[in-house]
């Protein structure tokens, strides 16, 4: 005996009781009354269980302590919030099954489909609703997902074909009294008598129900040609009395007939639901749910639909009033929109319309959720999307900065000092993480030639050794993304470029490159280098003093860039400047960037160097009129708007955008980005802190708006930038009005326009370098995998290895006589790509373009084989690789990842801006699982 | 009794004429509200709207019924609000029930980026007559008490614009409205009749192929969703249209009231309740073209996911019944209204996930165009032509979202 | 999972996976310069039914490859074995 708890009252349970028999046996009914069916086809049971409302009491058992409220909406007074605290609803575990076939429904032909498949060899996935598996819906993948007693979701992938075998549903009466308690259906009537439940004075209609003893009906009426026909319950809330009645040559003939319950074996119909949801996917029907439906008569009084208490008269008010199509009498009654989806309804809205009409009607579409699940339920094996940490994540945590989500990755927005930040770039020397940048290494026969096409700057005169900063176009010539181009200074392996994008366009980077490059069909090696490189940008007066002090011997000029080695790392240092001062960005191994912050900031500390977060960033370059893209720019911005048609040559051959820009240059001009200034600060308040969106009025005109607003710079004056629009002239006004305060157009930076800051000659021989040795360096030693063993609790650990692109036919012979040494672990990712975990101290004979390099952006973890199938089974939805060993590579819980299934044992790689989410998601799939068998 | 069941609304069908002077294709909300307005303002009745399935079976019934102006470019600011105003009166010109309720519209930002962008919104609607502002966390809680202000720990609500004109309604209501206002005008709708051709007539279109047979027309007006590159073929034209699929779900009645609607770029979906009080998730659109009516089930699963981090009361909610619409994407995330150049073919297209709360506005300024050969000043910027003129309108407050 | 896209580097993968690109045709009846760039700028055949298309696996080896989908049923048409 189990004890629940039924509006506040105990009630026991026998074993082996659904709840609706646990409530029938203590002689309680779900409120709203209705015909029960004990087959998961009405809403007639529904009861709010554990605060889970609109729950078929009939598909449930029971369970002790289990909290029941009869009104399936929730019960009279639902918790308004939830008492718990506040936090991200759990999702249900879920558990990936891939098989061949799967079968739904466990009866006769259900069984019988399932042992076929298996007699043939395949791999066979049942559900039943019997075993608690309820099946929410049969989805394209082919996917179809179920609960199971667990408390989990299932969600098995068929190779080959989805067997519906989900039988037939029983036909619910529709006359007036239908909405009773004290209705079962046939099948219902047998299940309850079996059960030892005690049905009282029983009257039967139609079909006799199986099981029942001969004495136990106090009437049996047969329905259809000849028989009976069913005119109505009566009863004051519980059915007292069944009228039948008959036509015979004399006429009618009524009868009413007392009772405490009445069965109905009105007929069946398909159930099928998920069949009908299923065209276009690889699906048998069988037995009983292939059937053709059958109409019943057309009703005419009561409620049709239970879900949504819609009546015969209500049917009729609105096919009175031209609502003739089923779709839209459903919609106008909502007949069938409710738990059971037109279960009981759709065969009579069609003998309804059928009749009215004189036109059959197909049945409404069928749609998922056929058994309806929580949205924690549903939301099982999905994760939100990761936000990629910089290595130097936890340096900036540890110096207080508040982190804010900018272009998918984490960014340090202010240490908390905002305007010692400003200073220390403007007087000093400040250090910024840059490393989000998206960075590519390009070579190749084509390399020049590609990159021609790509950029509308001439890459022909960038010597080696240079750098550009290069505008990036689309087709429509509207402004994609902006970065700096640098040709490498070592030209004796033939063409090969670095190429940088903004963060927020990193992600798109690769794949436009990769595109056009095939497009053009150039023969060119991309590698990319977004996480494999850190980068720190050393900025302020004092930005050579404080690399020299960090052992830096020689620096490049301006608008190059070189190798140095700085502070013990090897950096790639390119001297540009966003910020408007001098400025080194230093481009290193991911894995040194920590020691390289530290030794910085040490090195520094002379200087009183400080950190500049993004927010201080933005100051900084809006000073010197540097846009910023997405924030400036919009989806039209082309370079002519953006008054950046200096980055463009129209005389170096085509390029993407080149054509547009010659189409849209015959169009008169409408509106240009502007710098501005307001010599009077503008108005602030706290609830409004940056004019930013502001309008732009050019005496009573609208003309255009601002896009940045970063407040007063320390010389006074505010800069601005924003889109003016042209006036009826073509003409863009000097003087405007920003929130009513004059403000100026102006054409260049406010702050030191000849660039002479950035530009300034840098003298460092007199610069002796720090003691550094207490943050000491060790010599970077490649990961040996093969003799890592699975560790416990799994730990994430960074790879150190070496990346390579090349072409396919010289990766071929690559892994064929490795150049490596002997058991240093090889991952083909791509056909030209290869992730190799040994030092990058060896050459690809077969392709002088290839492009091998340090990589350090991976992490690992090995698991041992019970571990990794524990984990993956919840988070690996494709199917995983049956040989040993084999590699593959995918999403794992949400998180793109390699996978070596080695003998026993396997092995984890994933992104290392991923790493610490995967960690997570890793440790808690483990410890939900930890019950699992394996 | 359910008292949602419509009640007051006739339909009344008749046969086809052999002419019309208009003849709309398409009777979603967009098709329909044209030919009600032909009728309503400027006394043009003989109208046919044809229709393939039945009246508002396409997106105008598979849509989130959200009505907002809270844009992001100034034309369409001025084009929705007008659209926000007209449903505000729609109820009492129609003198129908059509569930039409303000509720207010909170979008959220969880980053700096974001913040920037919501006060921007909110500056830029105030300026073209849409009322918004930037709200703080504080003020968010009380507006919607049951929003968890730290997102799950991880997507912290830093604020948002509130549009307080932001409201719902009852789509299949409008569009039956319109389809009755029409009808008692004397303009013709007819159900199950595609249209199988354009008659073209020298260079312009003069009629419609039906299998009733041709049907000869003054104007034909393409109002379809999802198979508008066909009709515009028809005519010898290419359109920058894709279509792609937008889903949707709703769950089981939620006792409690959830006031506004909510939404979210960055955890990419809204949420709102309807009167029948089911809480009603939408995100974006499938990022491949697709004609595809078909639901699936990682739409569903994501956004259960991410709605919990915002909306943790709902983990115990069942959801009942998802479902798939088609929508036309311009390039530019804005519609397209107006001439084709194609004399005598107009087009009211790129309708994406904005359809239904453009739907008054949409017909009005359509009609209006129809009716006096101008293009109205409203709707000017939308034209097909301003891709070719350098004109796009790209307006990054609709992209992405409802 | 909704659509999976078979990848010929790492095999069937879910849509989420993947970015999905158009290969864009200009009709040969355009011939001046500027039309066709405007039309392979934004115009569309926006078919029904099978097309072929690319697609980049983002989430696995990074790389595009052609298939073919038949777009109003998000079936993958299998190339001809011919």
């Amino acid at each position: 005996m189990t004890t629940l708890q039924v509006d506040g009252q105990r009630v026991e349970a026998r074993a082996g009781d659904s709840l609706l028999e646990a409530l029938v046996r203590a002689g309680l009914h779900p409120t709203g009354g209705g015909c029960l069916c004990l087959g998961g086809d009405c809403p007639n049971c529904l009861v709010t269980v554990d605060g889970v409302a609109y729950t078929r009491s009939c598909q449930v058992g029971t369970a002790a302590g289990m909290k029941v409220t009869r009104d399936h909406l929730g019960g009279e007074e639902p918790a308004l919030l939830s008492d718990e605290p506040m936090s991200a609803g759990n999702a249900a575990p879920v558990r990936h099954v891939h098989c061949d076939t799967v079968v739904i429904g466990q009866g006769k032909s259900g069984r019988e489909a399932a042992r076929e498949a298996r007699d043939g060899g395949l791999g066979v996935v049942t559900l039943d609703a019997r075993e608690g598996q309820h099946v929410t819906g049969v989805y394209p993948g082919p996917l179809v997902v179920a609960s199971d007693q667990a408390g989990r979701v299932l969600h098995v992938h068929p190779r080959r074909e989805i067997v519906i075998a989900t039988g037939a549903a029983e036909i619910q009466p529709v006359v007036p009294g239908s909405d009773l308690e004290g209705l079962v259906t046939a099948r219902a009537a047998a299940e309850l008598v079996a059960a030892g439940i005690d049905l009282g004075r029983a009257v039967a209609v139609g079909e006799r129900p199986a099981g029942l003893p001969a004495d136990s009906l106090v009437a049996h009426f047969p329905v259809g040609e000849g028989g009976w026909e069913l005119v109505r319950f009566e009863g004051d809330g519980r059915v007292e009395a069944v009228v039948v009645r008959r036509h015979g040559d004399a006429g009618a003939t009524e009868e009413r007939i007392e009772c405490d319950t009445a069965i109905l074996g009105l007929g069946r119909n398909p159930r099928n639901a998920l069949a009908r949801m299923a065209s276009d996917l690889p699906v048998r029907v069988v037995g009983s749910a292939a059937a053709e439906p059958q109409l019943p008569s057309c009703p005419r009084e009561g409620t049709v639909c239970p879900c949504s208490r819609v009546t015969v008269a209500d049917l009729d008010g609105v096919w009175e009033r031209g609502f003739h199509e089923m779709e839209l009498l459903k919609r106008a009654t909502l007949a069938g929109t409710g738990t059971c989806q037109g279960g009981v309804c759709l065969p009579y809205l069609r003998s309804f319309l059928l009749e009215r009409g004189g036109r059959l009607q197909p049945a409404f579409t069928a749609r998922p959720l056929n058994r309806q699940l929580t949205v924690r339920e549903l939301a099982a094996g999905a994760h939100t999307t990761v936000t990629a940490r910089s290595p130097l994540h936890d340096e900036h945590l540890s110096l207080g900065a508040r982190m804010d989500r900018a272009g998918g990755w984490w960014r340090p927005w202010t240490y908390g000092r905002k305007d010692d930040e400003y200073r220390s770039v403007r007087e000093r020397v400040s250090l910024g993480d840059v490393s989000s940048l998206g960075k590519m290494a390009i070579s190749g026969p084509d390399a020049e030639a590609f990159l021609e096409r790509i950029v509308p700057t001439k890459v022909a005169t960038i010597r080696p050794g240079r750098c550009r900063y290069v505008l990036m176009l689309d087709e429509r010539a509207y402004l994609l993304d902006d970065g700096m181009l640098c040709r490498e200074p070592d030209q004796d392996a033939g063409d090969r470029f670095f190429l940088t994008s903004t963060s927020g366009g990193a992600g798109f980077f690769e794949l436009w490159l990769r595109d056009w490059a095939e497009a053009f069909g150039c023969d060119v090696r991309i590698l990319n280098q977004t996480a494999s490189l850190a980068a720190i940008n050393v900025t302020g007066p004092q930005a050579a003093r404080l690399l020299a002090s960090a052992g830096a011997r020689e620096l490049p000029a301006f608008g190059r860039h070189r190798q140095v080695r700085v502070a013990g790392v090897d950096c790639r240092v390119v001297r540009l400047s966003f910020t408007g001062e001098l400025s080194y960005e230093l481009h290193h191994p991911a894995a040194d960037a920590c020691k390289l912050w530290r030794r910085l900031l040490a090195a520094g500390a002379g200087f009183n160097v400080q950190p500049h977060g993004l927010e201080t960033l933005l100051r900084l370059r809006l000073e010197k009129g540097h846009i910023v893209i997405g924030q400036d720019t919009d989806y039209d911005s082309t370079p002519r708007r953006l008054a950046h048609g200096w980055a463009v040559n129209l005389n170096k051959g085509d390029f993407v955008g080149r054509q547009a820009i010659l189409r849209t240059n015959k169009r008169p001009l409408d509106k240009r980005l502007v710098a501005l200034r307001m010599e009077d600060p503008p108005v602030r308040q706290a609830a409004d802190p940056s004019a930013e969106g502001a309008a732009i009025h050019d005496g009573d005109r609208y003309a255009g708006y601002v896009t940045s607003d970063a407040g007063t710079a320390a010389g006074g004056g505010t800069p601005m930038l924003g889109w003016l629009y042209l006036d009826a002239e073509g003409s863009l006004p000097h003087e405007v009005t920003i929130d009513g305060r004059p403000a100026r157009r102006v054409d260049g930076p406010t702050y030191d326009p000849e660039g002479e800051r950035a530009r300034a000659a840098v003298d460092i021989a007199s610069e002796s370098p720090q003691d550094l040795r207490e943050f000491p360096i060790a010599r970077p030693e490649a990961t040996d995998l093969g003799a890592e063993a699975p560790s416990e609790p799994p730990r994430l650990r960074r790879l150190e290895a070496t990346r390579v692109s090349a072409t396919p036919a010289a990766l071929d012979a690559v892994v064929a006589e490795p150049p490596w040494p002997a058991g240093a672990r090889a991952f083909r990712t791509a056909p030209d790509e290869l992730l190799v975990a040994a030092s990058p101290d060896f050459d690809v004979a077969g392709d002088p373009h290839a492009i091998v390099e340090r990589e350090t952006a991976f992490s690992y973890v090995w698991l041992d084989e019970a571990t990794a199938e524990r984990f993956l089974d919840r988070e690996c939805e494709w199917r995983r690789p049956s040989a040993r060993p084999a590699f593959a590579q995918g999403e794992i819980a949400g998180i793109p990842a390699k996978l070596w299934f080695d003998a026993g044992r396997t092995l984890i790689l994933t992104p290392a801006p991923f790493a610490s989410a995967f960690q997570r998601r890793l440790t808690r799939s483990l410890e939900e699982t930890d019950g699992d068998a394996a | 009794m359910n008292e949602f069941v419509e009640r007051q609304m006739k339909l009344t069908w008749r046969p086809p004429k052999k002419s019309y002077d208009v003849v709309i294709v398409g009777a979603g909300g967009h098709g329909l509200a044209t030919a009600y307005y032909l009728a309503t303002r400027h006394g043009m009745s003989n109208v046919a709207v044809f229709e393939r399935g039945y009246i508002g079976g396409g997106n105008s019934g598979r849509n989130t019924t959200i009505i907002r102006a809270n844009y992001g470019i100034p034309a369409a600011v001025r084009f929705y609000q007008r659209s926000v105003d007209l449903y505000r009166g729609l109820e009492e010109e129609t003198d129908r029930w059509l569930m039409h309720q303000a509720k207010g519209l909170l979008w959220m930002a969880h980053s700096e980026a974001a913040v920037r962008a919501e006060r921007m919104r909110a500056k830029l609607n105030t300026q073209f007559g849409a009322e918004t502002e930037f709200v703080g966390p504080a003020q968010v809680q009380e507006l919607c008490p049951q929003l968890d202000m730290s997102g799950g720990g991880r997507w912290p609500v830093l604020g948002a614009s509130y549009h307080p004109q932001g409201a719902t309604a009852r789509h299949d209501r409008v569009v039956w409205a319109l389809a009755e206002g029409a009808m008692e005008h004397g303009a013709h709708v007819h159900q199950n009749m595609p249209v199988d051709g354009l008659i073209i007539d020298g260079d312009r279109v003069a009629g419609v192929r039906t299998a009733s047979g041709d049907i000869a027309a003054g104007a034909v007006v393409s109002a379809v969703g999802g198979h508008v590159s066909r009709i515009a073929a028809m005519a010898g034209l290419r359109l920058p249209i894709r279509t792609h699929r937008l889903q949707a779900f709703v769950t089981n009645h939620y006792l409690q009231q959830f006031g506004p609607i909510v939404a979210s770029s960055e955890l990419f979906f809204y949420a709102s309740q309807t009167a029948r009080g089911e809480m009603l998730l939408g995100a974006e659109i499938d990022p491949q073209p697709s004609f595809s009516y078909r639901s699936s089930h990682d739409f569903v699963q994501d956004v259960c996911r991410r709605a919990l981090c915002l909306l943790p009361f709902m983990s115990n909610l069942r959801v009942l019944r998802q479902w798939t619409g088609v929508c036309d994407m311009s390039p530019d995330y804005s519609p397209i209204m107006g001439h084709t150049g194609v004399p005598g073919f107009y087009i009211t297209t790129g309708w994406g996930t904005w359809g239904f709360k453009a739907i008054p506005a949409g017909g009005e300024q359509m009609a209006e165009l129809i009716a006096t050969g101008e293009v109205p000043e409203l709707i000017a910027p939308f034209g097909l032509d301003r891709f070719a003129r350098d004109r796009t309108m790209a307006d990054r407050g609709s992209a992405g979202t409802h | 999972m909704s659509l999976r896209i078979p990848c010929p580097t790492c095999g069937d993968r879910s849509v989420h996976e993947f970015v999905h690109g158009e290969i864009r045709r200009v009709p040969d009846h355009l011939t001046d310069p500027d039309e066709r760039d405007l039309d392979f700028a934004f115009h569309h055949d926006n078919e029904e039914g099978v097309v072929t298309e690319r697609w980049f696996h983002a989430q696995g080896c990074r790389r595009w490859f052609e298939i073919r989908r038949d777009t109003t049923t998000d079936r993958i048409v299998e190339p001809d074995s011919s």
